[in-house]
């Protein structure tokens, strides 16, 4: 029995009083027990599927045509069952009621379940928190569960605990899941069939495995080539032009959206929207150069040289950072440690990268080295020299040496200042004061090295995207042309297409001005894409140190394991143990 | 900013408002032109004369004379002018020393920030009238008094609000980049921190200038304000208060002027803080 069907969905959204179609001819199947993935990058539509399903649809946005049936029924005359269904919940004792919920918290594998019940969120861990949705979510015994994204805001060790519960209640309770991800390795992994969005529309659909083992839709070949690999030899990433088309930009595009950035595209692409084809058993396209696509294949040209490492720039020793938290007139103070011990150096034109969990110590470790934080105790050399010394202590001695790229570039970039005055900010620190003049030609100069085009120059940060914000954000870093950048979780919160831009960027701007870098990531293929070498941080101290492919291949501390372990495989056949 | 501003200046309150102001402003700095009478003279044959338009009214004194035969339209006219200078030092006043005590709490934060936020709260502990009352009596009376009066008991309402704006901007990563490319703290509270603060600021003073229209009447009516000798719209009604059966008029026409003043500078505040605020402007509340 199909759990539920869409048929030539059409959701429509009025922006600025112009219909545009959110979410175009989506149809699938989902029978029940299944999973099935909605997968692609954000602005795909991917979410608003799984909001026009639970019909909490934004306002503005409205299903236009199709019909949603939930084991047969349209969705839209079932809403006075569901809240019937809930109803139902509360009935019983409150001891009944006290049991199941001890129980549904028992079954998400939570310590503790009866203390539990009286504890607020806010004690819990993001894990913890996790598994309460998904207790609460299977607590109704429901057939269809939706999942966006579940994984996304925990830390990297915490997902294959969670998708394992979620695998293992849908299969207890043989419920349907969609389940919403931007990760294409991980929905081979779990779910039954992949749909995979590009622009509102479904671009290729069948069993997860075949999808992502043989891709028939260039796009998601793309996406594939643009994600760096974690065990097979090192190569070029796969780089799109451009970016996804904004819900404003659709209504003014014909033929295939995708074909602005598609390597094998036709006049007839740009044509015609191309019809669904049939290229397996059960496995779509919309493309109809889906024959080609497995000719795509990263450009040669992009590939990662991590080039000559020169001699030690940067020692830290011993470092470590202490807060002071609470006390006050009635509570007496408690010391945290940040850092317990880091001692670490960064060479000449080497990449570094410093991984771990939340709250390991990265970003401490990033804040003491530029000078927001001052360490409690250790010393960082630069060049030999001990910055802490009055005489480096100059904020202009610094600025010119060491970096910092920020993780949020909507909060690191000043929205009431144009580009031009953001990337030269440096020019107008302390009493020096360069020509406007200066300051543009220098402005010319970076929007070039990052890839931008001069008309950037007058524009303010909210009129630009994520990817060209955090452009904007490296080329601001590199106005000085620092000898170390240091780089916090800078791709984290791109999508695959843009991230694969970026680090291709950073490799090329090392080539071209040639600087070191300390690169904090949770993401370990792209750490090992682009570092030479890594520093792994669990609790505030460097557990384990080492060239990256060593480190990879044959991890000694326990964290490592569980870091590279919670990485899925990137061949969609292979086993991944945690699921397993 | 600009963009702001002119989202401002389409605004129906913020347009309203400004004609108002700058009627009052026009009245306050051209007096000497428009007031038919000197508004010291007294004409004591005419005492507590009607407004032209009732029965025994006078095309000489159009809105009137008060019990001591001065003509009511100048001294409105004159009181407009100490209303608006008190109005535009007070809130000047009031906001530079509440918007650098402020920025300097929110920026830097810990000692500081405590030392600044315990003297607003007990500033904030005395009755705001009864503190002024207490200051004119020290400072003695006169127009710089009342301004100074109103200066020292206002500027924590700009030092708490602004304080927790500056908080905000503060914790953007873009006010530690500023630090980083090299900039001063100075160099960062006055490029990065005041811009971003400054739409709350403008809507700050407007209101600010219409509590300190109304504190300057307070002062006057109880007669610890601008003096004898200075026009004010709360001598006016503390004058006509005792002839109140007589000449209604003496003591509504005051009133009145209060009345709109506060209003003007009220929906001024409302508007700039409806266009200038991004939150409420995006959300079209």
């Amino acid at each position: 029995m199909l759990a539920l069907q869409a048929k030539d969905l059409l959701v429509s959204a009025r922006i600025d009083g112009a219909t545009v179609p959110a979410i175009r001819a989506l149809s699938f199947d989902l029978p029940a027990g299944k999973i099935l993935g909605l997968v692609g990058e954000s602005g795909a539509g991917k979410s608003m599927v799984g909001r026009a399903i639970a019909q909490l649809l934004p306002a503005g946005f409205e299903i236009t045509s199709g019909s949603l049936l939930f084991e047969g029924q349209d969705l839209a005359r079932i809403g006075a069952q569901f809240d019937e269904h809930l109803a139902r919940l509360g009935d019983g004792s409150r001891s009944a009621r006290r049991d199941r919920a001890v129980a549904m918290l028992t079954a998400a594998r939570l310590p503790r379940a009866v203390e539990l019940l009286t504890q607020y969120p806010h004690q819990l861990s993001g894990g913890m928190c996790q598994r309460v949705l998904i207790a609460l979510a299977f607590s109704s015994d429901p057939r269809l569960v939706i999942a966006d994204e579940p994984t996304t805001a925990l830390d990297v060790t915490m997902h294959p605990p969670i998708l394992k519960l979620i695998a293992d209640m849908q299969r207890a309770h043989g419920t349907a899941v969609i389940f919403i991800t931007h990760d294409l390795r991980l929905a081979a992994q779990l779910c039954d069939q992949v749909t995979v969005m590009y622009a509102g529309r479904a671009v290729e659909s069948g069993p997860a495995r075949a999808v992502l083992s043989t891709p028939a839709h260039p796009y998601t070949r793309c996406l594939q080539l643009a994600n760096p690999s974690m065990r097979a030899e090192r190569r070029a990433l796969y780089v799109m032009p451009d970016q996804m088309p904004s819900l404003r930009q659709l209504k003014n595009l014909s033929g295939c959206h995708f074909a602005p950035r598609c390597p094998v595209v036709t006049e007839e692409c740009r044509r015609d929207e191309p019809p669904n084809i049939a290229v397996a058993a059960d496995h779509h396209a919309a493309c109809i150069r889906a024959a080609a696509t497995r000719t795509i294949a990263a450009m040669a040209g992009d590939s990662v040289t991590t080039g000559a490492v020169g001699r030690p720039l940067l020692q830290v020793e011993a470092l470590q950072k202490h807060y002071t938290a609470g006390g006050g007139l009635f509570a007496a103070a408690r010391t945290i440690a940040a850092v317990k011990q880091a001692t670490f150096s960064i060479a000449e034109n080497e990449f570094v990268a410093l991984v771990g969990e939340n709250g390991s110590g990265k970003s401490t470790i990033a804040k003491m080295l530029v000078g927001l934080e001052s360490p409690t105790a250790g010393k960082i050399l630069l060049n030999g020299e001990d910055l802490a010394e009055p005489a480096l202590r100059s904020r202009a001695r610094r600025a010119a040496s060491l970096q910092m790229v920020f993780q949020d570039p909507q909060s690191a970039l000043n929205p009431r200042r144009r580009v031009a005055s953001i990337v030269t900010q440096a020019m107008e620190a302390g009493s020096r004061h360069a020509s406007w003049d200066e300051r543009l030609a220098r402005t010319r100069e970076l929007l070039a090295e990052v890839g931008l085009s001069t008309d950037f120059a007058a524009r303010l940060p909210g009129q630009l995207s994520g990817g060209q914000r955090q452009r904007i954000n490296i080329a601001r870093a590199l106005c000085t042309l620092p000898k170390i950048l240091v780089a916090d979780e800078i791709v984290s919160g791109l999508d695959v297409s843009i991230q694969a831009q970026l680090l291709n960027l950073l490799a090329r701007l090392r080539a071209e001005l040639g600087f070191a870098m300390l690169f904090i990531s949770h993401d370990l293929s792209v750490v090992r894409h682009l570092c030479s070498r890594v520093l792994v941080m669990y609790g505030g101290e460097i557990v384990e140190e080492g060239a990256v492919e060593k480190v990879f291949a044959d991890p000694q501390h326990a964290h490592t394991r569980a870091l590279l372990s919670s990485v899925p495989p990137d061949e969609p056949e292979a086993a991944w143990p945690p699921l397993a | 900013m600009a963009r702001a501003l002119s989202r401002s200046l389409r605004s129906p309150r913020v347009l309203i408002a400004l004609g108002m102001i700058f009627c009052f402003a026009f009245c306050a700095v051209f007096a000497g032109w428009i007031a038919p009478h000197d508004p010291g003279d007294q004409n004591l044959l005419a005492i507590l004369q009607p407004p032209a338009w009732a029965s025994g009214g006078d095309l000489n004194y159009p809105l009137g004379t008060d019990s001591l035969g001065r003509c009511v339209l100048s001294r409105l006219i004159f009181g407009a002018r100490t209303a608006m200078l008190v109005a535009l030092l007070a809130s000047l006043g009031a906001m530079i020393i509440g918007t650098i005590l402020a920025h300097v709490s929110g920026y830097f934060g810990g000692a500081i920030d405590w030392l600044i936020g315990r003297l607003v709260d007990v500033w904030m502990s005395f009755p705001p009238v009864i503190l002024s009352l207490i200051l004119m009596v020290g400072l003695g009376i006169g127009l710089s008094k009342v301004i100074l009066a109103i200066v020292l008991v206002d500027w924590t309402r700009f030092c708490r609000v602004l304080r927790s704006e500056v908080l905000i901007v503060t914790r953007h990563d873009y006010v530690a980049a500023a630090r980083l490319l090299g900039f001063s703290h100075w160099q960062t509270i006055v490029r990065e921190v005041l811009p971003a603060t400054t739409p709350l600021l403008i809507t700050l003073i407007s209101l600010e200038m219409a509590i300190a229209v109304v504190v300057e009447a307070i002062l006057s009516f109880i007669g610890l304000g601008v003096g004898a000798n200075t026009p004010a719209w709360g001598q006016m009604i503390a004058d006509a208060r005792q002839y109140v059966y007589q000449s209604p008029w003496n003591l509504l026409l005051p009133i009145f002027a209060i009345f709109l003043t506060v209003t003007a500078f009220n929906l001024l505040g409302d508007g700039l803080r409806r266009t200038l605020d991004v939150r409420l402007a995006e959300t079209g509340r």
